[in-house]
């Protein structure tokens, strides 16, 4: 496993990792670039545009900080340059540890265990890329033709569409939690006080100032995780 | 609600522009993913066997095959155009996009699912990828030094309990809005995970496409009022 690992952190995986980077920071950037000139069009004031991009980066930094704790325990196993790569962009945790893993399978060993060499390493990191590919490609030739889907369900009717993005996320994360809340252990506490916690947060922060808004979702996680560690 | 921008100028400066970056940053991307494997072939002469491959393609394709078109269906009516490709290329939807397309269409105040709300989410996102990029660069420098420090039932805590707490916080911030509909997203999934024991990629299409359902009811008799 150390001979593995430390072909795993040789630079050249660094560098291929970075170029894979570079493209999502490109398109990060130019797609802000292309939001300011379309929301000018649209009325938006540039104050606004900028206050959504600091709320973004805000409310980011509790989900991003899980990210960084998550990723250490990755590196040990796939390495820290593939880690890097799959977690800054691409991909999630869950789906790349499974990846991995399915590709140990594939290659008949146990992942990171005995007969773990270089050949099934290569095997979890072609599982992980073309598992990911899968999402890449469908979207880059797809994506563009939901729109009309979206135009459909909206019928024309504008004060319909914030209810049906709402009910969208209620569905997504109803999906997500469900599966938690199904636990009956510490997920599904993590689920109840994370979400009693945002309620009371926001309540606060409507009260008070909407400043506080973009740090109630990192504080709700920790809370979340709090109860979750002493009620599991 | 000046929404009432010609969808001329819209087509030009927002839905062309962002179709060709899309597709082309997606497409590049995922060849260039290959590049790790091109790097362990060409410094130590290593591939994955033919079989080993084809075999765990099957796997995580059955494993995973269904969210590649599952994912941005679902996912589409609340990311919008630029939200969806530049997620679908960071990953980290359900813990880090949506959370802060969502706080940034909130704070600023524009309506959801609005073109407004389309940008507004965007640029959240497009910060959230930064500083995501930011953290993840952190724990590749230090992160071994600081889990040393970090006690282990902290660490634990974060892997196992970040994410249910950050889906609980989203479904709470969303049920505040629309409270008669908090309780059908977790009810439908309840229902299909837990009775049906549907599989994943089904359980999910009927949670969405379930809840805009049950809303769409709702809102046409009155129990739900848009903005």
């Amino acid at each position: 496993m150390e001979e593995v690992l430390q072909v795993a952190n040789e630079w050249g995986i660094w560098v291929a990792g970075i170029v894979v980077v570079i493209i999502c920071v490109i398109q990060a950037y130019l797609y802000l670039k292309q939001c300011f000139k379309a929301g000018r069009e649209l009325g938006l004031e540039d104050s606004q545009m900028k206050q959504g991009f600091w709320v973004g980066a805000k409310t980011a930094i509790g989900p991003a900080f899980a990210v960084f704790i998550i990723m250490v325990g990755l590196m040990s196993v796939i390495g820290g340059p593939m880690a890097w790569m799959r977690l800054a962009v691409i991909g999630a945790a869950p789906t790349e540890l499974t990846a991995a893993q399915l590709g140990a399978e594939g290659y008949g060993v146990e992942f990171g265990g005995e007969g773990y060499d270089l050949q099934a390493m290569a095997t979890s990191w072609w599982t992980m890329i073309i598992n990911g590919v899968g999402w890449l490609v469908l979207v880059g030739l797809i994506g563009h033709k939901l729109e009309p889907v979206r135009e459909k369900m909206s019928g024309g009717d504008p004060s319909w569409l914030p209810v049906l993005s709402g009910a969208g996320m209620l569905g997504v994360f109803g999906y997500l939690i469900g599966g938690d809340v199904l636990t009956l252990e510490g997920p599904m506490y993590a689920v109840i006080f994370g979400a009693i916690s945002m309620v009371i947060l926001l309540q606060v922060a409507e009260k008070t100032t909407e400043k506080f808004k973009p740090y109630c979702l990192g504080i709700a996680m920790v809370t979340g995780m709090i109860f979750a560690i002493i009620l599991g | 609600m000046s929404e009432q921008i010609n969808e001329e100028m819209w087509e030009e400066v927002y839905v062309k522009p962002v179709k060709k970056v899309g597709m082309i940053t997606l497409l590049v991307a995922a060849g260039l993913t290959f590049t790790p494997l091109i790097y362990l072939y060409l410094a130590h002469g290593i591939l994955p066997p033919m079989d080993a491959a084809l075999r765990s393609w099957g796997l995580v394709a059955a494993a995973f095959g269904a969210f590649y078109i599952v994912e941005p269906v679902s996912y589409y009516a609340i990311l919008g155009l630029a939200g969806t490709y530049m997620s679908f290329l960071s990953g980290n939807i359900s813990n880090l996009r949506l959370p802060c397309s969502a706080m940034a269409q909130e704070v600023v105040g524009v309506t959801e699912g609005s073109k407004k709300g389309e940008i507004i989410g965007a640029i959240g996102i497009s910060a959230s990828v930064l500083v995501n990029l930011a953290f993840v660069t952190a724990a590749a420098i230090v992160g071994m030094a600081i889990i040393g420090v970090l006690p282990e039932i902290i660490v634990e805590g974060f892997r196992d309990y970040t994410a249910p707490a950050i889906f609980g916080a989203v479904y709470g911030q969303f049920s505040m809005r629309y409270i008669q509909l908090a309780p059908i997203g977790i009810g439908i999934a309840l229902i299909m995970l837990g009775i049906i024991q549907a599989p994943a990629w089904l359980a999910i299409l009927a949670c969405v496409f379930g809840t805009m359902g049950i809303a769409r009811v709702m809102f046409n008799k009155d129990i739900i009022k848009g903005d």
